[in-house]
């Protein structure tokens, strides 16, 4: 659910194939292919009879339903004391029984009916999803509203839901990996919500009534958008839809409490994570942009040709020259409610953890420093373009999309204008969004792993602050 | 948290984020009347899907080559043979391969002269390792000046493909890609050159990019790292039990010359299944196949693999000490997947571990809370006879012992009670829709096509799936259970975490 990938085309539309040899077999450096024109699908938007916003696609290929419903929440409104209701809240909508029908008569419905309804909640979305044979749309329909308006949270299954937290905290440090990524956020968004992780301490603060409250606050009519695709015909489905949403608007509407950006602060930092492992753990970043920066055409860019492909170059030096990783790339997150982030990331053996990180940090550095190629910035535009119509292969990823930039508050015509605002882009657009948005001199660093055998202390890189692997819930033993 | 079975499924030439591998078992009423079917002259097999959904094709090329068919001295090597397949041939990722050639087979004699030197361990010669570590160095600097560097996903790339990509399984090997539907002649052009004419330049720098892929996906990872052990311990004789990327000291001895000549003993038209799925008009890509693949000779197949795993006698218990909080995977020997008990124990998966409903949620995550999460799924690979596998993360204060005595109390309620009617129904209703949603992709299409026609001789398979399922009965349940799930073929992997009190 994280991002749209878009981009687009101009079809470089030439006559006939050129053979090279003889045989009607073409050279793949010259080749030329016949025309294909690309117009992006439309979904249809139309707003039910209490206010809801619903995008419509129709496509009777499958006998398959689908519908998701975005609500505006997310982790960002809880407390810190309270760190992972909201995770829980989305978690127990569905597992803990909606609309006065008990858990395992849900699913045991559901699962006869090979229907799902899934639900959860991220750092600034909700989501319910649909999906159902078109025989037991009708039936599955009423579930899926009950666990998105109706849920009754079950206490027995709020306690498992809190326990299956607990757990996963006590499981956290097993998998360096997930430790680094974990941290590299932390770091990156300290002292916003954004960068807080569940404890025990609120594991076990959070109660049922908590969850109750919360989904209250947040699942209205006035507070989300439906995505729908799949098999149905138009006039019958919105019955359905205005018959299980009702005519009532909601009331007093929705008011969300303003949540600050996080503070624009670039502040190198060091921070080391101790495992017993033959391979480390590399993560570096900041923050990035939003959105709504105009900027984020050029970042396409040069993502692509820093870190964002097999030939981008870090993979080209890292992985391909150097054979010191196998994984290796950097990408700027575009933020869409909140700012994002740049991150690279590449995992070396212990012995080279020092290298990896200094090569690293001068590729991206080298962003900054001189325009990108000529064919780099080709290359980049051709796939970017080229490549825009793998966003629209079903009908639920169509209008998913639709529904994700009204959700978010695109400009209209950002996607119809994305093609041709990536082929404008230019060399001395990406120095310089380079130049704005990469501080490799601020990057937080966190490296995971066995410093005993790492080819240099990482102090090379400034004062290291170690990070405590024992699970608090072993600590106070 | 991780679900084991993607770890035990595939090494990818790449990271990408995983999309759920459709479940090894269902197939479609619908597919039957869409799928065309074509076998060229060389014995090359084309499967193809017409889908007008969007303008995108997706191309999957499998191989009946996988890690099951190398010799053992030789292991690690269809992976790595899979990574090297994307450096290019004699004219693609090259600037002058005549000039570059006889610096490669220098590059080979240099490196198999300190593999040589390096196998005597503490009698080997540093001086002349350090000096032909120097040589290999010199050498590949002089070889870089005529590499076109990833030639092909470049020329994919600037044509819109994406997922280009490769993966490699006991079972075997494949290369997938998805273009604009008016690009399949880059595909026909360059699948067909890596085909006949691939040049395994750069593979010393690439040996160390797999080294660091095992360092990631396996030795790094404690549950990835007991999966490792689990399986090769549940195989005494059969190469099932090796893993497919191979250990490290093996690793470290592949050489090109070996790559090549795995390359040309197996991999050719006569061992590939081609599925084209998308926009795509089926005569003329019949056409365009014919006209890029069809001149190409066929080659030898690998020999079946005639070890066979002597019947296991007793449990065999497996523990790693890690970092990391109790793990716990418990496995049973079973046959192929085209065994009729095969069916079976797809039933039985299902009714063990498939959804909310499943027995292992209800009973020992939602009733017991004994454990998270508990899942079902077969390994590793399907062709030959394997595993019924059960991973689970117990939740504390409850031990992997608790766990695993509830799972065994499950699997004795299969051998003691019939299943219900409506448990079989559901599993069929879930078939019927799994059989429609697999038809809503290019990709996963491709995927089934040439998995199925790969593992069990036909895409039919899919075909005849819900009638097999459908003719499982009860009493079928309960035999199956009391043959497969006894104490003499049963493999218990777990992790105890460090500095516990251990004598």
């Amino acid at each position: 659910m994280k991002r749209l990938i878009l981009s687009i085309f101009v079809l470089i539309a030439l006559a006939a194939t050129s053979f090279a040899a003889g045989n009607g077999r073409a050279n793949p450096r010259t080749m030329s292919f016949p025309p294909l024109r690309f117009d992006i699908p439309k979904a249809e938007r139309v707003v039910l009879e209490c206010g809801l916003p619903v995008y419509l696609l129709r496509d009777p290929e499958l006998p398959i339903v689908n519908i998701t419903a975005m609500v505006r929440t997310g982790s960002v409104y809880e407390p810190a004391s309270l760190s992972g209701l909201a995770a829980l809240t989305g978690s127990v909508m569905r597992s803990g029984g909606a609309g006065g029908l008990a858990p395992e008569q849900m699913d045991d419905e559901l699962e006869f009916m090979a229907s799902s309804v899934e639900s959860g909640i991220g750092a600034d979305m909700g989501t319910v999803s649909l999906t159902s044979l078109t025989k037991n749309f009708s039936r599955t329909l009423r579930i899926f509203a009950d666990v998105l308006l109706r849920p009754d949270f079950s206490a027995k299954r709020v306690d498992i839901a809190r326990k299956h937290l607990i757990e996963g905290l006590r499981r956290q440090n097993d998998d360096p990996k997930e430790i680094a990524d974990r941290e590299i956020n932390r770091a990156i968004y300290a002292g916003h919500p954004l960068g807080n992780v569940p404890t025990l301490a609120s594991a076990n603060a959070i109660t049922r009534q908590g969850m109750l409250d919360f989904h209250r606050r947040f699942f209205r009519v006035d507070n989300m958008i439906l995505a729908v695709s799949g098999d149905f015909d138009q006039a019958a489905m919105l019955r359905e839809l205005n018959a299980v949403f009702g005519k009532t608007a909601a009331h007093p509407a929705t008011v969300l409490p303003e949540i600050p950006q996080p503070a624009a602060v670039f502040a190198p930092e060091v921070i080391y994570g101790y495992k017993d492992v033959n391979q480390s753990v590399i993560r570096m970043g900041h923050l990035g942009v939003t959105k709504d920066s105009p900027d984020i055409y050029a970042l396409r860019i040069l993502d692509y040709i820093l870190g964002g492909s097999f030939t981008s170059r870090l993979t080209l030096e890292i992985r391909t020259n150097q054979g010191l990783a196998y994984n290796v790339d950097s990408r700027f997150d575009i933020g869409r409610r909140f700012t994002g982030s740049f991150i690279a990331e590449t995992e070396t053996k212990a012995g080279t953890t020092v290298k990896a990180i200094s090569l690293m940090k001068d590729i991206i550095a080298g962003m900054t420093k001189e325009p990108v190629t000529d064919q780099e910035l080709n290359a980049a535009k051709e796939y970017i373009i080229n490549s825009f119509m793998f966003g629209f292969t079903s009908p639920a990823s169509i209008v998913t999309q639709r529904a994700r930039l009204e959700f978010y508050g695109y400009a209209p015509g950002y996607l119809e204008n994305y093609r041709d605002n990536i082929s404008r882009v230019t060399k001395a657009d990406v120095l310089a969004a380079a130049r704005r948005h990469l501080k490799p001199e601020a990057f937080k660093l966190v490296v995971v792993g066995d410093a005993a055998k790492f080819d240099k202390p990482l102090t090379v890189f400034g004062s290291v602050r170690e990070l405590d692997l024992k699970p608090e819930l072993e600590q106070g033993k | 948290m991780k679900k084991l079975w993607l770890i035990a499924l595939t090494l990818c030439l790449f990271t990408t984020p995983l999309h759920a591998a459709p479940a090894a078992s269902e197939p479609r009423a619908g597919l039957e009347g869409k799928v065309i079917e074509h076998t060229f002259k060389n014995g090359m097999k084309l499967l193809m899907v017409e889908r007008h959904t969007s303008p995108t094709v997706a191309a999957w090329i499998r191989f009946r080559v996988g890690s099951v068919d190398e010799r053992s001295d030789e292991r690690g090597l269809a992976h790595m043979l899979e990574h090297m397949l994307f450096k290019g041939t004699k004219t693609l990722g090259t600037r002058d391969y005549a000039a570059e050639k006889p610096i490669l087979d220098r590059i080979e004699t240099t490196e198999q002269a300190l593999i040589a030197e390096k196998a005597r361990r503490e009698k080997g010669d540093k001086a002349r390792i350090a000096e032909l570590e120097k040589q290999a160095a010199k050498l590949q600097a002089e070889a870089e000046k005529y590499v076109i560097k990833d030639e092909f996903f470049e020329l994919y790339a600037k044509n819109g493909g994406v997922g280009y990509n490769a993966f490699t399984s006991r079972d075997g090997t494949t290369y997938l890609i998805n273009l604009p539907s008016n690009k399949l002649e880059l595909w026909a052009a360059i699948e067909s050159d890596r085909m006949q004419n691939p040049v395994l330049r750069e593979f010393y720098s690439e040996r160390a990019v797999v080294m660091e892929e095992r360092r990631r996906s396996t030795d790094a990872d404690p549950e990835s790292k007991l999966w490792e052990t689990f399986v090769a311990s549940s195989f005494l004789a059969h190469p099932y039990g090796q893993p497919t990327i191979g250990w490290m000291p093996e690793i470290e001895n592949l050489t090109r010359t070996k790559a090549e000549r795995f390359f040309h003993a197996y991999y050719g038209p006569q061992t590939a299944i081609v599925a084209i799925v998308g926009d795509i008009n089926p005569k003329a890509t019949i056409a365009l196949v014919e006209r890029y693949f069809g001149g190409i000779p066929a080659g030898g197949e690998p020999p079946p693999v005639t070890a066979v795993e002597p019947k296991q006698a007793g449990e065999r218990r497996i523990e790693l000490i890690a970092e990391a909080e109790p793990t716990l995977i418990m496995g049973f020997h079973k046959p192929a997947i085209t065994a009729p008990d095969d069916y079976v124990l797809d039933v039985i998966s299902m009714i063990l571990g498939n959804g909310r409903t499943s027995r292992f949620h209800k009973d020992l995550v939602v009733e017991k809370q004994l454990a998270t999460d508990v899942g079902v799924f077969d390994a590793p690979g399907s062709r030959y006879p394997g595993l019924f596998v059960i991973d689970a993360n117990p939740r504390a204060p409850h031990t992997s012992q608790e766990v695993e005595e509830a799972i065994l109390a499950e699997l004795e309620r299969l051998k003691s009670e019939p299943v219900a009617e409506r448990d079989l129904q559901r599993i069929l209703n879930k078939i019927e829709y799994e059989e429609a949603r697999r038809m809503g992709t290019n990709g996963g299409l491709a995927r089934n096509l040439t998995e199925y026609e790969a593992t069990t001789g036909s895409w039919r398979y899919m075909i005849e799936y819900r009638r097999k399922v459908a003719a499982v009965t009860p009493a079928d349940i309960q035999r199956v259970a009391r043959q497969y799930f006894t104490r003499e073929n049963r493999m218990v992997g777990f992790i105890t975490k460090k500095g516990a009190d251990l004598k």
